[in-house]
């Protein structure tokens, strides 16, 4: 038997290539971020003068940064929606029905579309005479609800009431898919046996869901919840192809976004950034607390 | 077996070895574009052209989105790698000349080669008594509009003042129940907002250090601008309509009138030649700003980073020469050009009377290219630039879509500005 400390080398070299990828392109950006918030740096001559706590103190009394950061908390709405969402479309397209494929490759199509491609598609569905106001038109017509010719005409994303929420109707719909792909191979890992037992003591779907799927897929509810929270947080492409920030859209992110590449102002920033990422590392500890297996 | 002489073996390895040191001596000239991809043709053939004239130089042409090319620049230059040239507009090119990010071109603050430009797009460059760009293309708003609409709304003169188009843009909604034009709210692009219609207007954004927009002139204009949009002569998503949507919209009828530069005549062409036969393209009036409404120049800069600013140079000056600059103008049919020579060309007038728009709209733009100024706040005069604009542009649009008074909305952007500038 070889001795421990070889096993543990060995594990090492295993780690190595990607500790190595995560040194270069997670550690050493998110410490150079965290340098760059107590810094003026200026692009040119790549110097860093530095400003201590200043950065800081500036973005506590930015109005703006404040309700960016607010939509941004609001648009953790979507963390509970989607995970029910991808969690409900797993369980569906996992039994053997006919068209099951075909009904997955149809919810997971949105994830693999540039969000480009499909943030110009959903501009037209969400225009004022888009499909969506189209569809409700018809529909009211058909149901009598409006009058011959009478045409609705809600603005989805020039409307500060709503369109944050149309924006994360479609974040909603490109995450579907990804998360319930995850879930698909945690629910593939339940022995098949387990559901049988539940089925010959009587339990029926819904009894069988609550009480053996959902506690046997928690480890993939976890890290789904993690990585929808992270990206609810970090909601920023969906706003600039869907609404650019206008209406009441404007996220936390974009405001990184803004004060970096339009203001050149990358100390404040990295602050920014910096905010943004405790937020999500509190999230991330309360849903490990929440989650995690009790003994 | 017959032997070779060793040299027969040598002498090609050693050609092939000169031949490769000869290659590795040439420096790399790299220029960056923005959505000029369509007219390849034009770019690889300035590039053989100066490759040829310049042994010792390679040009190197990238062409990407106009919302790339900021972001690239700038982690390209953090990253020690900038390009020799960037194709920029007047306000990026005051942006980052201010911030020092950009090399003067001292050949044209006062060298001779001034002299091939027209002097007001070198005031457009210049950031404190020096040139920052050589001057490239220009457009000016023209106003392409739908014949079968203007008949149908019995409008039969143009406009000579800001206030007839306004009158005959109400009209059109009135008779014919499609929007008349959109007035370029969206602020992407960042040719839009009601700071360059103040502008065009003549009155004043900042004075002194303060905003100068809280007047009752600005809010008789901005209500205006409410009641276009409330009576549906705008349309509805005026606040998102950016060019692409411009053209699209009014290449499906759903506008009487596109106002924008006389390039959108090409897209009307590819994409609906039907509509594009029923336009007619007039001069957009000058009004108190006196000048031209549209005015974009772009330009050549050389980023801070670039170490070969000799190379950058000769080709900065060769992409901008008169002839390169009539070259592109008659390539793309639309763009005008910023240097001397090449304006007075007969080429930019002899489709007045063409059958088509293009034609006339170039001719019509060229008429307008004296007033051609890019409309600039006082340079440094918005110390956080992109909070200050997007507060301002969110109050604009409260006020114009009806959810807040013109005046409360003025008031309230100035004091945000004041307590900012007042900070700075």
């Amino acid at each position: 038997m070889k001795p421990r400390h070889t096993y543990i080398l060995v594990a090492y070299l295993f780690l190595g290539p990607a500790l190595i990828l995560l040194a270069l392109f997670t550690f050493l950006p998110v410490g150079f971020n965290t340098y760059l918030a107590f810094h003026e740096y200026n692009i040119s001559d790549g110097s860093a003068t530095w400003l201590g706590l200043e950065n800081f103190e500036y973005i506590y009394h930015e109005e703006l940064f404040h309700s960016a950061l607010k939509n941004s908390l609001i648009y953790l709405l979507i963390v509970p929606i989607v995970q029910i969402m991808a969690l409900v479309s797993a369980k569906l397209v996992n039994n053997q029905l006919p068209g099951m494929t075909l009904v997955r490759a149809t919810i997971y199509i949105p994830v693999i579309t540039a969000i480009s491609i499909a943030g110009v598609v959903w501009g037209f569905v969400y225009k004022y005479d888009g499909m969506l106001n189209g569809f409700f038109s018809w529909l009211g017509q058909h149901t009598w609800l409006l009058e011959a010719g009478e045409l609705i005409e809600i603005d989805w994303l020039g409307d500060p009431d709503i369109a944050l929420y149309a924006t994360m109707a479609f974040t909603c719909w490109k995450g579907v898919g990804y998360y319930m792909v995850l879930y698909l191979a945690g629910l593939q890992a339940i022995p098949r046996e387990v559901e049988e037992a539940a089925e010959l003591d009587g339990a029926n779907a819904w009894q069988r869901f609550w009480k053996i799927t959902v506690p046997m897929v928690k480890p993939t509810i976890l890290l789904c919840t993690l990585l929808s929270t992270i990206a609810a947080l970090k909601a920023f492409q969906e706003v600039i192809v869907l609404s650019k920030g206008q209406a009441d859209t404007y996220t936390a992110l974009y405001y990184v976004y803004d004060q970096a590449f339009k203001n050149f102002v990358f100390g404040r920033s990295a602050a920014a950034g910096l905010v943004v990422t405790f937020f999500c590392v509190l999230l991330a500890i309360a849903q490990f607390r929440m989650f995690r297996e009790k003994d | 077996m017959k032997k070779h002489p060793v040299s027969l073996y040598c002498l090609p390895l050693a050609a092939a070895l000169m031949a490769g040191s000869a290659f590795a001596q040439k420096t790399t000239v790299e220029f960056w574009t923005f959505n000029l991809s369509p007219f390849a043709p034009y770019f690889e053939e300035s590039v053989k052209k100066f490759n040829a004239a310049n042994p010792t130089l390679e040009a190197k042409w990238v062409d990407m989105n106009w919302d790339q090319i900021q972001p690239k620049l700038i982690t390209a230059m953090a990253a020690g790698k900038a390009p020799a040239l960037v194709n920029f507009n007047v306000p990026w090119t005051h942006e980052f000349a201010r911030k020092g990010h950009l090399q003067a071109i001292d050949t044209l603050s006062n060298g001779s080669n001034r002299a091939v430009y027209l002097p007001v797009a070198l005031d457009d460059l210049a950031v404190n008594n020096k040139v920052y760009g050589f001057p490239f293309y220009n457009s000016v708003s023209v106003i392409a509009y739908n014949k079968d609409l203007f008949s149908k709304a019995g409008i039969k003169a143009q406009p000579t003042t800001f206030n007839e188009f306004i009158a005959q843009a109400r009209q059109i909604k009135e008779k014919t129940g499609v929007p008349a034009f959109s007035p370029k709210l969206a602020t992407k692009s960042g040719d839009g907002g009601m700071v360059r219609w103040f502008m065009y207007l003549g009155l004043p954004v900042v004075q002194n250090g303060k905003a100068a927009f809280n007047t009752p002139e600005h809010v008789k204009v901005v209500e205006s601008f409410a009641d276009l949009y409330r009576s549906g002569v705008i349309p509805k998503d005026s606040f998102r309509l950016e060019y692409e949507q411009e053209v699209a919209s009014y290449s499906s009828g759903k506008l009487a009138m596109m106002t924008t530069s006389s390039t959108a005549l090409k897209r009307v062409e590819v994409d609906n030649k039907a509509m594009y036969q029923k336009t007619e393209v007039m001069p957009f009036p000058i009004a108190e700003g006196k000048m031209a409404l549209g005015a974009w120049l772009m330009s050549y800069v050389i980023p801070k980073g670039y170490a070969n600013t000799e190379a950058a140079t000769k080709l900065g000056l060769f992409l901008t020469s008169d002839e390169r600059q009539l070259a592109i103008a008659r390539f793309t049919e639309t763009m005008l050009p910023s240097s001397k020579k090449a304006t007075e060309d007969s080429y930019f007038m002899a489709g007045k009377n063409s059958n088509e728009p293009i034609e006339r709209a170039r001719a019509a733009a060229a008429q307008s290219m004296k007033y051609a100024r890019t409309p600039m706040l006082p340079p440094n005069a918005l110390p956080d630039e992109a909070t200050m604009m997007k507060l301002f542009n969110d109050q604009m649009q409260m006020a114009i879509e009806g959810r807040k008074p013109a005046q409360k909305a003025l008031a309230d952007a100035a004091a945000d500005w004041n307590r900012r500038m007042a900070k700075k």
